[in-house]
């Protein structure tokens, strides 16, 4: 088995999609990709281009907020990476729903039902979904009913889920996948790659709790109304400093999330130990707060986190580090790096990118690819979980 | 009060403890929280700051890399949204009086894409927020790209505007404010700036491709020509040659062969100047006139070209010397060339000098510059001004000397021309009334080491 990269930064999309082919055609017939796209591309003017290109293969992936390759790093929305895979054991199963507008658990269910169709146990499973379901006003398609939903159909089947909510831009303004044979929006597709690829996966932080633990006391949905009996965005105002009826409540999602703290809530802190959610919105009229996710039920326990810079550089440096240590003497075929997109330096405001300090930290030959993201999903504990303000970085490998 | 440390607090105490270390966390954290977003404010700005800075140095990079200047702005937007993070963005060149036609845009994916806009009174200077009224320039500009926040320039003298536009005033992107001036403004005169020098330049190599063109033709025009020229003259020479010389027995008259004679020196000049616009067409066309190169004894070569010149030297009454060390390496050159070259400079030495005058011709090996060839005459002279006109081919046609003294007046430059392909450098030195120098360097690797 092989993977090549390539990566664009061009103006056209037929030019992006060439460009992106040149290292992968020069080593042959790829049998299957995955490619990430910007927003200012047309999607199907890319995908076309690459068919005519690399022969008509299942591509899956999406659209991307950034695309990220030891070539060059970028989410201005007209980088394209693409990654080929050769001369794999067995093509790998790609199965697609397009009834995320329908439910998203029911759509999971529908493509878990599916992958437990092909016996996967101890299988790698890469899913993508469209995360944007509306844009006025701002809905997303939550991760966390869809890997729900995917369990319930898994069944007993045990398998590695990795995954990344798409966007077209770090705006939240679109966004689509490439479900194998085209693009389609509202639609999410999971690829069960061949029994001999493992994985091994690190999630980097960069929150750190500013608060005391606090109850969800009311909760609907993504729709946060009140912590510990007091409305919501009365608590974060009274953080904050600020009176979130005057500031554009969309940089709540710059400045804080919530945290929920997994295992001993008392232990000393650990990064891993937190699933942190992103705030979308505040609705001063409500006093709410909209999570990117509906995953926080009635009672849950949670902290007001704070998003540090400094602290997300660490944890890359560390993450990465210990990827490769983890991963030293196996035989690694590529990484796949899953990149929220609001840790990069332009809405983070970190002095640095952090993909780059990954980049440089992941001192490896290995072929990388990766994309800025809405949502990162990596397994938590015994099952993976949609994660925000993270960056995945998964290695593939092969054997046992 | 000390509580002593084995006393058990109440509950009460505890829960009041509790509470204490809980709001001074929380209000730790809050104080955090800020400093953080306080921060990352600062950061975000010092990066947009930056952004003009980077994009301008980004954007002239362009010059390097491409001469065609449709594909400028294409280029140019790829740098501009990946420093802005905007979602669309265009260029725009004023057609008619309130007429824009858009050059190049970014950010439509697949929709329907603007061609023109309509717009009466363009600002040099445009932003909206949500708090811009819509109507004139703003609302014709949010409907060109489709998006209620846009950012605009226009440059009225080179005619070109960039807009930049955005969904939304939060995440990456903040409100369009006065302060974005500097970055709208740079990245127009940026694009402007590389397209005037793209056109220049572009107008530079037609021009020289036309003067190349025409100097090929007028070569090309001048050897045809000089071939066609030179077979009837050698026969007009021969011929006369026969006549003059009485060759098939006495002439029936003495103008006979006066006429003769006059035939065959004008023919001998014709043949002589033809032959030079011959060597100079073949000069011009680089490369065209190819050395024979082998090692000789330069001492001899400047011996047969002395002795070629000194009959009509001592015509004139005119001195001839010659310096040269006894022991001068070989010189590995064409020596039928530097023949030509040592025979044409003598020759015209010998003609701008008037009787009585001196003529020496000196060579000496220089220190890392290789052989030195020295021509200096005590002649007529020429002035500074004179002197390129001398050296370009033709030039000398024109020359007061050219008329007073018989030659083609194209010696000097195809001199100049050899010696240049003999990898040389050729200088004139010269004052009026006082003399001419005509100083040839060979380069090192010309001379030949002795065994």
């Amino acid at each position: 088995m092989a993977v090549r990269v390539g990566f664009s930064r061009s103006f056209e999309a037929g030019a992006a999609a060439k460009a992106c082919a040149g290292p992968i055609r020069a080593l042959g017939q790829a049998s299957w990709g995955i490619a990430f796209c910007g927003g200012k591309h047309n999607p199907e003017a890319f995908l076309k281009a690459l068919k005519a290109e690399l022969g008509d293969i299942p591509i899956v992936g999406g659209s991307a907020a950034g695309a990220i390759t030891r070539a060059g790093i970028g989410y201005g929305g007209l980088e394209t990476a693409v990654a080929g895979f050769f001369d794999m054991e067995e093509p790998p199963f790609i199965t697609v729903t397009k009834r995320l507008g329908e439910g998203e658990q029911m759509a999971g269910r529908e493509l878990g039902e599916a992958v437990r169709s092909q016996a996967p146990d101890g299988r790698v499973v890469l899913l993508f979904y469209s995360s944007v379901a509306a844009t006025a006003p701002l809905r997303l398609h939550p991760g966390s009913p869809l890997v729900t939903g995917f369990y319930e159909g898994l069944g007993n089947a045990k398998v590695t889920l990795i995954g990344a909510g798409t966007l077209t831009d770090m705006n939240l303004s679109n966004s689509w996948i490439f479900d194998g044979t085209g693009m389609t929006t509202h639609s999410a597709v999971a690829v069960v790659l061949p029994a001999d690829l493992c994985a091994e996966t690190a999630i980097l932080h960069g929150c750190v709790p500013v608060s005391s633990f606090m109850q969800i006391t009311k909760v609907h949905g993504a729709e946060v109304y009140e912590l510990d009996g007091r409305p919501a965005v009365q608590v974060l105002e009274g953080m904050l400093g600020i009176d979130l009826g005057s500031c554009g409540a969309q940089e709540l999602s710059l400045i804080a999330t919530l945290g929920e703290k997994h295992g001993d809530r008392f232990a000393p802190y650990d990064e891993n130990a937190y699933v942190n959610r992103l705030i979308l919105n505040a609705n001063p009229s409500t006093g709410s707060i909209t999570l990117f996710e509906p995953d926080f039920s009635n009672g849950a326990i949670v902290q007001v986190m704070s998003r540090d810079n400094a602290l997300m550089i660490e944890s890359v440096r560390k993450g990465t580090e210990e990827i490769l240590r983890r991963t030293a003497g196996r035989d690694g075929q590529v990484a796949l790096y899953i990149d929220c997109a609001g840790r990069a330096s332009a809405r983070s405001g970190a002095p640095v990118e952090e993909a780059d300090v990954m980049l440089q930290s992941f001192k490896s030959d290995m072929p990388l690819i990766g994309l800025y993201s809405g949502v990162e999903i990596a397994p938590v504990n015994a099952q993976s979980r949609p994660l925000d303000w993270t960056a995945v970085l998964t290695v593939l490998y092969r054997g046992g | 009060m000390m509580i002593p440390a084995d006393t058990p607090m109440s509950h009460d105490r505890l829960v009041q403890e509790l509470d204490y270390y809980r709001r001074e966390c929380n209000d730790l954290g809050a104080r955090v929280l800020r400093l953080q977003e306080e921060q990352s404010r600062a950061f975000r700005e010092a990066r947009r700051s930056r952004t003009v800075a980077r994009l301008i140095r980004e954007a002239y990079k362009l010059v390097d890399r491409t001469n065609e200047i449709d594909e400028i702005g294409a280029l140019m937007l790829d740098i501009i949204v990946n420093n802005t993070i905007c979602d669309r963005a265009a260029f725009l060149q004023r057609k008619g009086r309130d007429e824009f036609a858009v050059t190049h845009l970014v950010g439509f994916e697949d929709e329907r894409t603007p061609t023109t806009l309509v717009l009466p009174s363009a600002p040099l200077f445009f932003y909206t927020t949500s708090q811009t009224p819509m109507e004139s320039p703003a609302s014709e500009l949010t409907r060109l790209l489709r998006l209620p926040y846009v950012l605009w320039a226009f440059d009225a003298g080179s005619a070109f505007a960039l807009i930049l536009g955005n969904r939304s005033e939060g995440n990456v992107s903040r409100p369009f404010e006065p302060g974005d001036q500097e970055l709208i403004e740079g990245a127009l005169s940026v694009y402007a700036d590389i397209v005037y020098r793209k056109r220049t330049e572009g107008d530079l190599r037609a021009a020289k491709r036309e003067a190349d063109t025409a100097r090929a033709a007028q070569a090309s025009f001048l050897a045809s020509l000089s071939h066609e020229l030179r077979t009837p003259l050698n026969a007009i020479i021969g011929f006369s040659e026969v006549i003059r010389d009485q060759i098939l027995g006495p002439n029936g008259k003495l103008k006979h062969q006066e006429y003769a004679a006059h035939i065959h020196d004008s023919g001998t000049h014709l043949l002589s100047l033809i032959n030079d616009i011959l060597d100079l067409s073949k000069l011009e066309k680089e490369g065209e006139i190819p050395l024979n190169e082998e090692g000789f004894d330069v001492t001899g070569v400047v011996d047969r070209a002395v002795r070629d010149a000194l009959p009509i030297a001592q015509e004139k009454g005119l001195s001839v010397e010659t310096s040269i060390p006894a022991q001068l390496p070989q010189l590995f050159a064409d020596p039928r060339r530097i023949r030509q070259i040592l025979t044409n400079l003598l020759s015209n030495a010998v003609k701008f000098t008037p009787s009585g005058g001196k003529i020496v011709l000196s060579t000496r090996i220089e220190d890392r510059q290789g052989l030195l060839i020295e021509i200096a005459d005590t002649g007529i002279g020429m002035t500074a001004q004179e002197i390129p006109r001398a050296l370009a081919p033709f030039g000398q046609i024109q020359n007061v000397y050219s008329r007073e003294h018989k030659g083609t007046g194209l010696g000097l430059p195809i001199c100049k021309a050899l010696v240049e392909l003999h990898g040389g450098s050729f200088e004139v030195a010269s004052v009026p009334g006082q003399g001419t120098t005509v100083t040839i360097r060979l380069p090192p690797d010309r001379l030949v080491p002795s065994p």
